[in-house]
């Protein structure tokens, strides 16, 4: 009985303690956002697997022929670089997705060309070497952890020199092949819930925001994503409504252009 | 020579008022947030992929801060807040774009921690309001990281 009592006092201690640690105070049912306007951080750029995961969950998808490891041209523009390293950093997680070592290891080799180029290449040398042994060990998680690190390092080291407009295009191109094979899904397999993941209006906004702050990024692939975005805007911000097939397939049909864009020497 | 001490005095306690404040001052957002990844920890080993990028700054006591987010219907969040300041009180919490509470109600508050559970009912931004409630020094460094799953 004394144990019984003891160990009792302990458990109504334990949970009295949990009760006090667990949102100790009320916390409001509702907020008025327009009031947090001057307070609000820049909206965070979701990385491709955020959305591959949420698509996984509607069903089976054949990320195999979404895989794309093909090593494209080199360029000499900066910004045009960095809209590549993200496509393909994008096309990383794709390859995570499928399961296809081969391409994993090609893609790290590409990674890191791409960051050389853009002078960051010492940042990311240890992440790509990892990006390889993970995929030689079929360690998907790892390696997926190793691209996520890829993109902050690479991100880092060009905030570090001031270069935020091209760690901006690094999220841009990530976002717009995270997109592309998104819509490619969707509108194969069409279900409201795959067309929702679409709704991104804020993330949007961003990007275009972005992309006006940088005139002195005067190339035609900026240009044609700029105008792009204006297209894509009206067929995802869509409040509380649905996003229709036809959304779905424009969006795809818009991020598909500027993804051989991206990818091919002008 | 009374010189040379005179120096030496005023060195040596300059310098032991320097080790003394050394927390306040080398303390960074990087020491919170190591503290968040810290109460992350335990949920990596149940599937969650905690991100890299964090958001950090300093809140004085009663300031709140607001993060944007997109989140996607099917995954499932939790948010970790951190902070290197002993006896600070920290809090996050989650809205949706309407600012009605989106959290699970299992997020909780201890010491250098604070962390909210998000299932998004629907695809789209919300508001994640981080806010330092009470604390001991004038401005306290806070930092939040996520995860998902």
């Amino acid at each position: 009985m004394i144990p019984f009592i003891r160990h009792l006092k302990l458990s109504v201690g334990a949970l009295c303690g949990l009760a006090l640690c667990v949102n100790g105070a009320q916390v409001p049912q509702h907020i008025n956002i327009k009031q947090l306007s001057t307070t609000v951080e820049d909206v965070v750029v979701p990385l491709p697997n955020e959305i591959f995961g949420a698509l996984n969950k509607l069903g089976a998808v054949n990320w195999k022929e979404h895989v794309r490891s093909d090593k494209g041209p080199n360029f000499t523009e900066r910004p045009r670089i960095a809209l590549l390293l993200g496509t393909v950093i994008a096309d990383g997680f794709i390859a995570v997705q499928a399961e296809d070592a081969a391409a994993v290891k090609d893609i790290g080799q590409r990674v890191m060309t791409l960051a050389k180029g853009i002078g960051v290449g010492n940042s990311i040398t240890p992440h790509a070497k990892a990006i390889v042994d993970a995929a030689d060990k079929r360690k998907w998680e790892n390696v997926r952890q190793e691209l996520d690190r890829t993109q902050n390092s690479v991100q880092q080291a060009m905030n570090e020199v001031h270069d935020e407009k091209l760690s901006q295009l690094v999220s841009l191109g990530g976002w717009l092949r995270g997109t592309e094979v998104l819509t490619s899904v969707v509108k194969e397999h069409f279900s409201a819930d795959g067309a929702e993941l679409l709704h991104q209006p804020d993330l949007l906004s961003y990007f275009q925001t972005r992309l006006q702050a940088m005139p002195e990024f005067n190339l035609p692939i900026i240009r044609q994503i700029h105008d792009a975005l204006v297209e894509v805007k009206p067929l995802i911000d869509v409040g509380d409504r649905r996003i229709p097939a036809e959304s779905v397939k424009k969006v795809n049909e818009i991020t598909t252009r500027l993804g051989h864009g991206i990818v091919t020497r002008d | 020579m009374n010189l040379f001490a005179k120096v030496l005095f005023r060195t040596s306690s300059l310098l032991l008022a320097l080790m003394a404040v050394q927390p306040a001052i080398f303390a960074s957002v990087d020491d919170a947030q190591s503290f968040a990844l810290q109460a992350a920890e335990p949920y990596v080993k149940q599937g969650f992929q905690v991100r890299e990028d964090y958001w950090g700054g300093d809140l004085g006591s009663g300031e709140k801060k607001a993060v944007r987010q997109q989140l996607f219907k099917g995954n499932e969040y939790w948010f970790w807040l951190g902070t290197e300041v002993d006896r600070a009180k920290v809090s996050v919490h989650v809205y949706d774009s309407d600012g009605k509470l989106a959290e699970e109600s299992d997020g909780w508050e201890k010491g250098h921690f604070a962390a909210a559970h998000v299932i998004p009912k629907a695809t789209g931004s919300y508001f994640i309001i981080v806010s330092v409630e009470e604390s001991p020094e004038e401005r306290t460094h806070w930092a939040l990281v996520y995860g998902f799953r």
